[in-house]
């Protein structure tokens, strides 16, 4: 989780502290389209996966991309 | 600037998210009124596709090269409007550089997919027209602005249709792309302004696979992958550097287990790695490289904790060694910390640190260069000597808008300077060493083969610099032209060889009066009577000319110290200051001679 949390945060601009499951678009001003997509390309380069456009998608708030990370196993340490 | 380069030095940016956080964070001291300093420069971004997220990262990346831009980016599809309408942002903003991208995709429509609807002929005829288009559309811009443009050239596809027939096709679908990108380099080879940028091998060199992300392409029509943008815009930022006037000069190296493997000193002359072994040809390979920038014009000089006579046997006596001692500008192959010889190679060649590039395979070494000297590039040498050409060839740094036939032999002069230098300190007596070198100075009214060179002068030149005007070379064109004005060169020769054009002289006058606009000395030639040369051409001249009045301006600068006292010294008389500039009158009456030593030619005088 902490390099998820680090990532989330410099993309995203928010403190590491206040990131939770329910963080989302909803809550978060920054999350806009642009980082929705870097935020992916991030996430791909710094464990190494690749998601598909479906996965993409569906992601609705944190809970969502640990849920896929796990999809694509990787282990985020809690 | 100090503050940003803080700001980079903790973030150490890698990643597209990092350049994009970095940007928040210098963005928001800026809007606080806390940046000072860098050197300024407005860049407009053109497309033809999203480029969400460049305009930050080229922003962040200008930032690591001592640049603080203004960047602005137009909506994407919407270059043409921007171009072709006079009252466009674009016109406004009056930017130094435009960078136009349009992509293949975007400009060739549905016939990407399926570009054998079309017959060969249709095709050839579709992509003169698309190579016409986009020429037309630049000429225009080119015409509107004073900006140098950046035009990237278009990707070739790998995907056909043909498959292994597609290099069968008569003017298939990849020539078509391909004859488009050599319709633009053809128009633009000559142009000074207009600048391609080969991203077809951009994308090559980064495998055309890896270019586009074809996920984020459907979901946010990105049609380059975010992380690939910092590569480039370090393209980009080598067009901007020698723009403003940041390209560096002169290669500083290192010598054991940099030019050859080993170390000299203990490993004996046949004991290094230099020469066709696998452990010598990294080196001697390396070695080739530097000369082939020797040749463009970059000038070489060596620090280096060794004996020097040991290092010189094996320049003139090891049958792989490559460099010559005629291919140094300056040696210091000494016991000194490379620092203090640091300071003096920039002093010998007379270059600021700031021109100066460091290669050295010792990371302590460049750490103590890195630390002292900051204004020093020191390049991150790899600990692989298998990977130093790789790395030498990577540096943009040298990169330069122009060559002329001048550069080219730079690094050639540097190295004859110092022989000159040598004989100086060889010759007492200053006068008998001006005598010693024969020199010969050539007085030439400007033209076509002149003019790149004297326009670089007037950019280039800031030490023996009156006025320190600076002229494009259409400038130098109309003044030369022009019945109001003159404009003349100096080449200088002497026995150690050719220095070139590295004097200029532009009047302007009327039957009355000839005003001195700008008196440029090349530095590497001051001191040896040249600038006197040029003087008593002149007042000859005016003499001739049956002229009343000779004037002569001086402002000055940070830099032009050098020329302060010389109308002083050579009989002008001081008539006012004002608003900070000197004027100063030579009393025609008074004859002035040519300095005894030099001999001069003079072609075509107006």
């Amino acid at each position: 989780m902490n390099r998820l949390k680090a990532i989330l945060s410099k993309v995203l601009e928010i403190d590491e502290n206040k990131i939770t499951d329910e963080t989302s678009p909803n809550n978060v001003p920054t999350w806009d389209s642009f980082n929705a997509l870097l935020l992916v390309s991030e996430l791909e380069k710094a464990f190494n996966v690749k998601f598909t456009m479906e996965e993409v998608t569906a992601v609705k708030c944190v809970r969502d991309i640990k849920e896929a990370l796990r999809r694509h196993n990787v282990k985020l340490e809690e | 600037m100090q503050k940003i380069k803080s700001l980079i030095s903790v973030a150490r940016p890698v990643k597209a998210a990092d350049y994009l956080a970095l940007f928040r964070k210098i963005d928001s001291e800026m809007r606080q009124d806390r940046i000072s300093g860098g050197k300024k420069v407005k860049i407009a971004l053109l497309s033809s596709s999203t480029i969400s997220g460049l305009r930050e990262i080229l922003f962040t990346k200008c930032c690591e090269s001592g640049i603080l831009p203004e960047i602005r980016a137009g909506s994407y599809g919407q270059y043409a409007q921007d171009i072709l309408s006079p009252n466009s942002w674009l016109y406004q903003f009056n930017p130094d550089i435009v960078i136009l991208w349009t992509d293949t995709l975007s400009l060739l429509g549905d016939s990407y997919f399926n570009p054998y609807e079309m017959t060969g002929v249709q095709r050839r005829k579709f992509a003169e027209e698309k190579a016409d288009g986009l020429k037309s559309l630049v000429k225009a811009l080119r015409e509107r602005s004073g900006a140098t443009i950046i035009l990237h050239n278009l990707e070739v596809p790998m995907h056909s249709p043909m498959g292994i027939l597609e290099e069968k096709q008569d003017f298939g679908f990849h020539e078509s792309i391909r004859h488009i990108n050599s319709r633009l380099s053809e128009t633009f080879r000559e142009d000074a302004r207009v600048f391609v940028f080969n991203y077809d091998e951009f994308c090559s060199n980064i495998g055309k696979q890896q270019v586009v992300d074809h996920k984020m392409y459907y979901l946010g029509d990105i049609r380059i992958d975010i992380q690939l943008m910092p590569a480039l815009c370090d393209k980009y930022i080598a067009y901007v550097k020698p723009l403003l006037s940041l390209s560096k000069k002169c290669l500083v190296l290192d010598l054991d287990n940099t030019l050859w493997g080993g170390i000299l000193g203990e490993d004996g002359f046949e004991g290094i790695h230099l020469g066709p072994t696998p452990e010598g040809r990294p080196f001697l390979e390396f070695q080739k490289s530097i000369l082939a920038l020797f040749r463009r014009g970059v000038i070489l000089a060596i620090n280096s904790k060794n004996n020097a006579e040991e290092v010189l046997r094996v320049m003139r006596e090891h049958p792989s060694m490559v460099l010559k001692e005629r291919n140094f500008a300056a040696m210091k192959i000494n016991w000194n910390d490379k620092i203090t010889n640091m300071h003096a190679l920039a002093k010998e060649l007379n270059i600021g640190l700031d021109s100066l590039v460091f290669f050295d395979d010792d990371p302590a070494n460049r750490q103590i260069v890195k630390a002292a000297l900051p204004e020093v590039l020191v390049v991150d040498v790899p600990s692989d000597p298998a990977l130093y050409m790789q790395t030498l060839n990577r540096i943009s740094d040298f990169d330069t808008l122009a060559i002329t036939t001048d550069d080219l032999k730079k690094g050639q002069m540097y190295a004859e300077q110092r022989q000159r230098q040598e004989l100086q300190e060889k010759t007492e007596d200053i006068s008998k060493y001006l005598e010693q070198l024969e020199t010969k100075v050539s007085i030439e009214q400007a033209n076509a083969f002149t003019m790149p060179r004297i326009s670089q002068l007037t950019q280039k030149t800031n030490q023996f610099n009156m006025t320190t005007k600076r002229y494009l070379e259409e400038d130098i064109r109309m003044l030369s032209e022009s019945q109001k004005s003159w404009v003349i060169s100096a080449k200088v020769e002497d026995k150690f060889g050719d220095n070139g054009i590295t004097g200029a002289l532009i009047i302007r006058k009327d039957s009355v009066v000839w005003e001195i606009d700008t008196f440029l000395i090349s530095c590497r030639v001051l001191g040896r009577g040249v600038e006197e040369t040029l003087l008593a051409h002149l007042i000859e001249q005016a003499q001739k000319a049956g002229v009343q009045k000779l004037v002569g301006k001086f402002i000055p600068t940070n830099k032009n110290a050098p020329a302060k006292e010389f109308f002083k010294k050579n009989g002008f008389m001081l008539l006012k200051n004002e608003n900070g500039a000197e004027y100063w009158e030579y009393p025609l009456a008074k004859q002035y001679p040519f300095p005894s030593f030099i001999k001069v030619e003079v072609k075509g005088a107006k």
